[in-house]
């Protein structure tokens, strides 16, 4: 358990320090991006993996934190983490306002309202656009030839600085997340994910939890969606089709829904994966493909996703690999001489 | 408000595009009847039909053969799927199933745009020879394609729901989709019926493909991302009647058109399919959950 | 969701492929310090037999200075960036200029230096569009962009161009196109096209305008130059948009068509696809002919289009062409232009001849013409930058006018245009050469700030 944290804690080490050093801005700015993303990707998590809510409309629910986060920004000369708490929080009560209703739905039927509900908003932030430093509630000026860009916290004014900040604020939704998984919601999820007649038979208020669940990821994506303003200075609708909802789904799916390095890996597969292959001059369909291939396969074959399944692997590999050395090594009258070959793992 | 007679043309504009949510919708419930799986993919199969008619048709051969290329390559690709996904995810939540069609829609939406790219400006355009000639009502051309595709809405609910209902094969479909493991051992030989139901879709999938092609867009996207919107039609109906998909499918339509003219709304509505599906779903489900019980056929 | 047990073989197998992909990719990544941006392949050239009557009185050795000699120097870096997502690319503006790019190198190079094209394409994605203007000099070390067509380059990367001291000479689309002194394009742009297809159909005597476009980035600056033309000609206007794609194309019709009246004119700025869409279903529902005319910007300028739309357009549409036609004009340069299509961008310039090859084409010639007027051997981001802002009165052999780069607070280099009208099946001329209405504040100002320059005809 410490080894494991002691990892952790090294690698985002690296991750803070090392990344800004070693990759050039190109790639510096695509990890700002996954930052942003893993946020959203554990968001989704959540409500997919810990509670079983399909939501097919995230990417609808970023823009509203985006949306929020740049009127903010525009309209006050509010500090950044305030901004992006405040984006968090309006995010949050749209997401269980418009939520709420929703959540007497269940399966298929919640994943497709969330579809519905997601194109209505697509449809209305198409014409009500983002704020570029106009006035009014909607702070669009459309005839503004050089509108302003977002600006910056005052402490990260460059690609780098931002970076290391989206970073830093990637581990506080993160550890948000995880203390809520380890305490009573993420016990209450657990039960409801498991069965929801069952737990609320043992008294768990299944329609508050599930609330609370919808509340944590709309927070969060808002957040994400104030770091993406920051991270994109300039935003368009067309910046949040809803089709990438759909294959926001795809990556947290085959990421892992049911543990947070999924969601690592799932913003790796969304935004890092498409600037490696840019760069090497493939065309970004041959990843839509890949993500449909992806979803088909984890959906037939390993619903835990890649970041469950890869350790396991590893794992299994590294067993496989000391049974091998074992036989190949002398026998001594206790059994094969060396570490111990364990019996079979149980799968 | 513009006076009345401004809306009658969209009256008759939304007739139309009610009917193409209609052979979307109908397409999506006819398929979860008789498969058990909410094909998302339909429009994207159709989509590459489509296209693949284009192509066809660009090359010199003539239109009939474009279509019937578009009808095969739909039936093969949905069969292939059906076959290859269908028993493997046959127990699962409908829930999972549908988000696996998802996986062939992206596959598919990623094939079409590497195999026909926008890069030209190019303006595609699949053209029926029944686009010429029509009748005039209230004061706008109505082209026989347009009253084919609702004909075939109104053709397809009629006679998928009589087929269902009351064939040996059609019950054997629905009972299929309702459980799986009891069918087979009630001895219906369940590949077969299977094979079928997931062929029957497929047809359909390229016949509303080159239908919609002609009456909405060849475009990759707006035929992909259509059935979002027949979708609305679809849940509205609660995935069950075919009948009930038909009407709230034109019902959309004529809604969506009857608000272009009112200049403070007509941006917004894009939404109606949306909104319409939400307060459905939301006033319906005030008094009950609403879940997918596998009792529900 | 519940799980199968897979079998143990096949996991592992997958995942570890998948595993090594990744790390591999990650190293790969992280120790990438030369080029690592798509260079366009030199493709083998085709043969030149095919080539149409016209073009093949034109050797394509007269785009260098060293017919048939390949230019083995170091090379020159250039950089584009260029938007390539479904629905919208541009690819063929890049793949365009290449084409011609390549043809020097063929053929004596820049002083014996070939340029070396650096293509980065996006998906209208803001970080990303940074990310790559980054990549372009911070990995490839381009000394110039040249090229560029997106729907919101300008926009993200215009200060960051300006400080680095880059002049981008590209297509524009976003108003920041035509807002900055290091931004200068070869179009017109939504705007200003927009302007010439309105100003057409005033000169018709309409007495209603309705103008509709998409709903992109900034349709409010986009309108306000018809909305100034028509307000100027005492012509009331609407202001309309929608939604892309359009999937209710029906009721976009009729309801211009309503909007406009018998007397009036519908006038559209979309992309061709769009445009399409919303003209056949006009055909469809028989409306072309209730109103006085259709007008549309210069996207629409593509024989596709014609072949598509029929002859019930002839004469009734007409689409301001901010290039000259390539169908009518027979000189020198549009020969030459169709011959290095031919013979090196067939294979990757998918569109065609048309406007957007002849736009990269356009950039390219005037990024070439620059760089052989560099005397002094070195091509650093300062001597050719340098280089661009030289240019003045050049004649393009595609536009209406001589282009200047010029040192003004902002550029319109392109003021001047052609209007075309579908003929059975290609565009045909049907209003050469008109100066764009100085009631549009803008081209006032541009106009004021360049003097004679901005009006030099052609010919």
């Amino acid at each position: 358990m410490r080894i494991r944290a002691a990892v952790i804690v090294a690698l985002l080490l690296f991750v803070l320090f090392g990344i800004p050093q070693l990759f050039s801005l190109y790639y510096v700015d695509s990890m700002t991006e996954v930052a942003v993303y893993s946020i959203v990707a554990l968001g989704l998590g959540v409500l997919v993996g810990r509670v079983g809510l399909v939501s097919l409309g995230q990417v609808a629910v970023l823009a509203i934190g985006a949306w929020a986060a740049a009127r903010l920004l525009f309209a006050t000369t509010q500090p950044y983490p305030v901004v992006l708490i405040e984006a968090g929080l309006i995010t949050m009560v749209a997401g269980m306002v418009i939520g709420l209703p929703a959540l007497r739905l269940r399966g298929l039927y919640l994943a497709l309202i969330t579809l519905m509900l997601a194109g209505a908003i697509t449809v209305v932030l198409d014409t009500i656009n983002f704020p570029n430093g106009g006035r009014g509630f909607l702070g669009y000026n459309g005839s503004a030839v050089t509108p302003p860009p977002i600006r910056l916290p005052s402490i990260a004014a460059n690609d780098k600085a931002y970076f290391q900040y989206s970073v830093v604020v990637a581990i506080v939704m993160f550890l948000l997340v995880f203390v809520h998984t380890r305490t009573r919601p993420g016990r209450a999820w657990a039960a409801i994910r498991q069965s929801e007649p069952t737990a609320l038979a043992t008294g768990i208020n299944v329609t508050l939890y599930k609330l609370w669940a919808l509340a944590l990821a709309s927070f969060i994506t808002g957040v994400a969606g104030g770091l993406l303003a920051g991270a994109s200075h300039y935003l368009y609708s067309i910046d949040f089709p809803a089709q990438n909802s759909i294959i926001l789904l795809a990556v947290v799916l085959m990421g892992g829904a049911y543990s947070m390095w999924g969601a690592v890996v799932a913003a790796l597969l969304y935004q890092f994966l498409p600037a490696l292959l840019q760069n090497w001059g493939v065309s970004a369909d041959w990843l839509t493909i890949l993500f449909g291939l992806g979803v088909v396969q984890v959906l037939t074959t390993a619903p835990a996703g890649l970041a469950d399944q890869v350790p396991r692997d590893l794992a299994r590999l590294g067993r496989l690999l000391r049974r091998r050395l074992a036989r190949a090594r002398p026998m001594g009258p206790m059994g094969p001489v060396g570490p111990a070959a364990a019996g079979g793992d149980p799968q | 408000m513009p006076p009345w007679s401004d809306f009658e043309p969209f009256i008759v504009s939304g007739l139309a595009l009610g009917g193409v949510y209609a052979l979307s919708g109908v397409g999506l419930v006819v398929l979860y009847r008789a498969t058990g799986v909410l094909y998302l993919a339909f429009g994207a199969v159709g989509a590459m039909g489509a296209l693949i008619a284009w192509s066809v048709q660009q090359a010199g051969a003539p239109g009939w053969v474009g279509w019937v290329t578009c009808v095969v390559f739909a039936a093969v690709v949905t069969l292939g799927y059906g076959l290859l996904f269908g028993p493997p995810l046959a127990g699962r939540d409908p829930l999972v199933k549908a988000v696996a069609t998802l996986g062939l829609t992206l596959v598919l939406y990623g094939v079409m745009d590497l195999l026909w790219t926008t890069s030209g400006g190019e303006a595609r355009s699949i053209t029926l020879p029944t686009d010429n000639g029509g009748f005039t009502v209230a004061s706008i051309q109505v082209d026989w394609t347009q009253v084919i595709g609702l004909a075939a809405g109104v053709v397809i609910t009629v006679a998928t729901g009589a087929f269902l209902r009351y064939t040996k094969l059609g019950t054997a479909m629905r009972a299929m989709a309702n459980d799986r493991e009891i069918t087979a051992t009630l001895g219906v030989p369940v590949r077969k019926v299977e094979a079928a139901a997931w062929l029957g879709c497929g047809v359909l999938a390229g016949v509303a493909g080159i239908l919609l092609a002609d009456l909405v867009a060849l475009d990759a996207t707006t035929l992909t991302f259509l059935v979002v919107s027949s979708l609305a039609a679809v849940l509205i109906a609660r995935l069950r009647s075919i009948a009930v998909t038909f009407a709230a499918a034109i019902v959309i339509g004529v809604v969506h058109d009857l608000i272009t003219p009112i200049t403070s709304l007509t941006n917004y509505r894009d939404m109606t399919p949306f909104v319409l599906a939400a307060i459905a779903l939301l006033v319906v489900s005030r008094r009950q959950v609403i879940s997918r019980s596998r009792e529900e056929a | 969701m519940r799980g199968h047990m897979p079998s143990l073989g096949a996991m592992i197998s997958a995942r570890r492929t998948v595993v090594l992909a990744a790390a591999i990719a990650m190293t790969a990544a992280a120790c990438s310090s030369s080029s690592s941006s798509t260079t366009s392949s030199t493709t083998t050239p085709t043969s030149t037999t095919t080539a149409p009557a016209s073009a093949a009185a034109v050797s394509t050795s007269q785009c260098g200075t060293n017919p048939g000699v390949v230019a083995t120097g170091t090379p020159i870096p250039l950089g584009v960036i260029v938007t390539n997502q479904p629905g919208t690319s541009f690819t063929d503006i890049s793949n365009m200029a290449n084409a011609y790019f390549t043809c020097v190198n063929d053929n004596g190079g820049i002083k014996g230096h070939p340029i070396k094209y650096y293509i980065e394409t996006e998906q209208t994605n803001p970080t990303q569009i940074a990310a790559e203007a980054k990549q372009l000099v911070d990995t490839d070390h381009v000394v110039g962009i040249v090229g560029n067509t997106s729907i919101i380059e300008c926009a993200v990367d215009s200060a960051y161009w300006a400080k680095l001291g880059y002049d981008v000479i590209g297509s524009g689309i976003a108003s920041q196109c035509w807002a900055t002194p290091n931004n200068i394009t070869v179009n017109m742009g939504p705007r200003y096209s927009s302007d010439g297809a309105v100003q057409y159909a005033l000169a018709q005597h309409v007495n209603k305008v309705v103008f509709d476009q998409s709903n992109v980035p900034g349709t409010g600056y986009i309108a306000a130059g018809p909305n100034a033309l028509a307000k100027a000609a005492g012509v009331p206007i609407t202001d309309l948009t929608e939604n892309v794609p359009i999937s209710d194309a029906d009721s976009v019709a009729i309801k211009e068509v309503d909007d406009a009246g018998p007397d009036g004119a519908v006038v559209l700025n979309f992309t061709p696809p769009e445009a399409l869409v919303i003209l056949q279903a006009a055909q469809k529902l028989g409306l072309e002919d209730r109103v006085k005319l259709w007008g549309c910007s210069t996207p629409c300028n593509t024989d596709f289009l014609a072949q598509s739309l029929g002859p019930k357009w002839n004469d009734k549409l007409f689409v301001n062409a901010e290039l000259a036609p390539p169908d009518t004009t027979n000189t020198p340069t549009m020969n030459l232009y169709k011959a290095i299509y031919e013979q090196y961008g067939k294979k990757t310039v998918t569109g065609g001849i048309g406007s957007f090859s002849q736009m990269g084409f356009t950039e390219a010639e005037i990024a070439v013409h620059a760089l052989e007027s560099i005397t002094s051997g070195t091509y650093t981001v300062a001597t050719v930058n340098a280089a661009f802002r030289a240019v003045t009165n050049y004649n393009t052999g595609m536009l209406c006018q001589l282009w200047t780069f010029g040192d003004y607070p902002f550029h319109i280099a392109n003021n001047e245009d052609y209007t075309v009208t579908p003929d059975n099946g290609k565009m045909v001329q049907a209003q050469g050469c008109t100066l764009i209405s100085s009631v549009d504040p803008q081209i006032a100002q541009y106009r004021s700030d360049a003097g004679t320059a901005a009006l030099a005809p052609a010919s």
